[in-house]
């Protein structure tokens, strides 16, 4: 095999420019698979960690009532759980509620937060040090959505735990900027002893965002969902873009693997006669096949060695400085930053270079294979078989 | 008492033509001696380089015997083929058959990378090899900056550099012009005269004929004759 190596690199080297156009198309599928799996992964790491900050912390104590799927679980899904059992936790309340910001009504919800909570990054220190009568925070999308800036004043109408409808203005005192849709659109954030006063529900809360430290143990009436229970939609989303990409970029590397096959087929033919001369001089067939096999198999070294140059100031300068997409997922209700920043594992790396070496030194096999039926008699004629 | 190098016995080729076949050589008898430098000669078609193919391992006979440094040829596999050729047996062809990329040095080098030789003992025997056919100046060249003489002449030091112990010539001169047809044959008598490398040849060009110690005249597969003649000296 070290022969064979040696003769094709020797090969390679001297065939020049259409080695290195071979490597160059291999190259370019090589950077683009390491390029958007990153970014994906990229993605996905930040948006679990932004969704772990802003949204699920440790994991969720939900009212066994609630469904964050169904809205019409928000009135009944909400109960008092034992101060005993709160450690660790942070109580949060939702109601539905309607504005009337500029005369328009929305719909809204207005959740209720411990103002002195650290597990989630709301600003919901902004409503503690505020003097106004019911201070509100909200994101930007609701904040465009509504026309509204800091210190602003909007209706709000809500019903208490009777039913009864009563409303007043709230001042907003904060706008937060997120990536995660899920805490913005349509939400107000309230200090939840406020919410609790207003809705005569004091102590009540619809769910509890766990921190790190918390142990789940079984409470009647109440469901813990963990981080990757949390997490799963997003997993799925990703890992469905992840397949719908690795369609391009098969298609990439079909293209590249193509040009090997196409280089190795006109090869066969077109070096009957040096293939003559090899078996002629000494090798024996499966010598030849194994040469002509490590050619392929080197183009995809080549082509390594062609995408690390141009690839990773490519690769590290996307990494440091992101990229800007036009759209965010706030249409989807899904975690998407407006900068993406690619994030490239050993595991990427060394898996696509192994996928590039393998499926390069396959399809250069197949054609190679050939030779182990040629007459060399008649390949040193050059005579087609 | 001579050594017998080559030795066929009711030889028969024959290959497939349409339905039928055709018998490229029929009932061949003959036998090689070490150091012998004989051609074998005849019209196109006459078998010439089917027997020098046959010799060399490089295809079987379809009936009778050919034993070459006393291996049978129809039963050598491709591997025991592959090594009495890297081994034993050089080649030169009409048209060279150099390999394009390589320069003249890793032409000649080929071989004895092949035999798994030492750097040094491979850089020893090729500078060697170039000398005697008078081209170690070339060693960096590539075959396609090479004259015909000077292709022919890397084929030679090529079939050469392992020192086998026979030489098989289809038609080297075929492509040359005169002044380095002789110039060729020289160098190839002179190998033959101070290394006894046994040296056959398929050729229908009378000058290389006039070098050879025997000829062997090949009609419609058939040995004609089979003659000792004076061979012209260096």
């Amino acid at each position: 095999m070290k022969l064979a190596i040696h003769l094709a690199y020797k090969n390679l080297m001297g065939a020049g420019l259409r080695t290195w156009l071979n490597a160059g198309v291999l190259s370019f599928a090589f950077v683009f698979i390491i390029f958007y799996n990153g970014l994906i992964d990229g993605w996905n790491k930040q948006a679990s960690i932004d969704s772990i900050h802003w949204e699920f912390g440790n994991g969720q104590l939900l009212h066994g009532a609630y469904d964050a799927s169904n809205p019409f679980s928000i009135p009944d899904g909400h109960g008092i759980l034992p101060k005993s059992a709160q450690a660790n936790l942070t109580p949060i309340l939702i109601r539905q509620a309607t504005i009337y910001p500029q005369g328009r009504m929305m719909s809204v919800h207005l959740k209720g937060i411990d103002e002195n909570q650290s597990v989630l990054k709301l600003p919901t220190h902004l409503l503690k040090k505020s003097t106004a009568n019911i201070p509100v925070i909200m994101g930007t999308r609701m904040a465009n959505t509504t026309n509204t800036r800091v210190g602003d004043e909007m209706l709000v109408r809500w019903r208490d735990n009777n039913g009864t409808y009563d409303a007043t203005n709230v001042t907003v005192v904060g706008i937060f900027e997120t990536n995660v849709p899920n805490v913005d659109v349509g939400q107000l954030w309230m200090s939840i002893d406020k919410l609790w006063e207003i809705t005569n529900l004091g102590q009540h809360a619809t769910m509890f965002i766990a921190n790190e430290h918390y142990v789940h143990q079984n409470i009647p009436g109440w469901r813990f969902e963990n981080q990757a229970y949390l997490l799963r939609e997003l997993t799925e989303i990703i890992n469905m873009k992840k397949t719908s990409g690795a369609i391009l970029y098969i298609l990439l590397l079909t293209l590249g693997l193509l040009a090997i096959f196409d280089t190795q087929v006109l090869s066969i033919f077109r070096r009957q006669k040096e293939i003559g001369t090899y078996i002629a001089l000494g090798m024996t067939r499966w010598q030849v096949v194994r040469m002509f096999t490590a050619e392929g198999g080197m183009y995809s070294i080549f082509a390594t060695i062609l995408g690390a140059l141009y690839g990773i100031p490519l690769l590290a300068y996307f990494s440091k400085t992101g990229i800007g997409f036009e759209i965010t997922g706030d249409e989807f209700g899904i975690v998407m930053a407006e900068r993406m920043y690619p994030v490239y594992g050993l595991r990427l790396i060394f898996g696509t270079l192994l996928l590039v070496v393998l499926s390069a030194t396959i399809v250069s096999f197949l054609p190679a294979r050939k030779i182990s039926q040629m007459n060399p008699v008649e390949a040193l004629k050059g005579k087609l078989q | 008492m001579s050594e017998k190098i080559i030795q066929t016995e009711n030889l028969v080729k024959r290959f497939p033509v349409g339905d039928g076949e055709f018998t490229a050589l029929d009932d061949i008898n003959l036998s090689f001696d070490k150091g012998e430098f004989a051609g074998i000669v005849g019209p196109s078609g006459s078998g010439k380089t089917t027997l020098l193919n046959i010799i060399g391992s490089l295809d079987s006979p379809s009936q009778g015997t050919a034993t070459v440094m006393g291996k049978r040829i129809s039963s050598l596999s491709h591997k025991e083929a592959a090594q009495l050729r890297n081994l034993h047996i050089g080649f030169i062809f009409q048209v060279y058959n150099l390999l394009p990329v390589y320069t003249v040095y890793e032409n000649v080098e080929f071989v004895l990378l092949l035999q798994n030789r030492s750097a040094a003992e491979r850089k020893k025997a090729v500078m060697e090899a170039l000398e005697w056919v008078g081209i170690e100046n070339l060693a960096h060249k590539k075959p396609s900056k090479l004259s015909g003489g000077e292709g022919q002449r890397v084929a030679i030091a090529r079939a050469m550099v392992k020192r086998p112990e026979l030489v098989l010539a289809d038609e080297p001169t075929a492509n040359l012009d005169a002044k380095n047809a002789h110039a060729i044959l020289q160098t190839m008598k002179k190998l033959n005269e101070e290394l006894k490398t046994t040296f056959l040849f398929s050729t229908h060009d009378e000058k290389v004929m006039a070098y050879m110690n025997r000829l062997i005249h090949l009609e419609d597969g058939k040995v004609a004759k089979d003659e000792l003649v004076q061979a012209k000296t260096v």
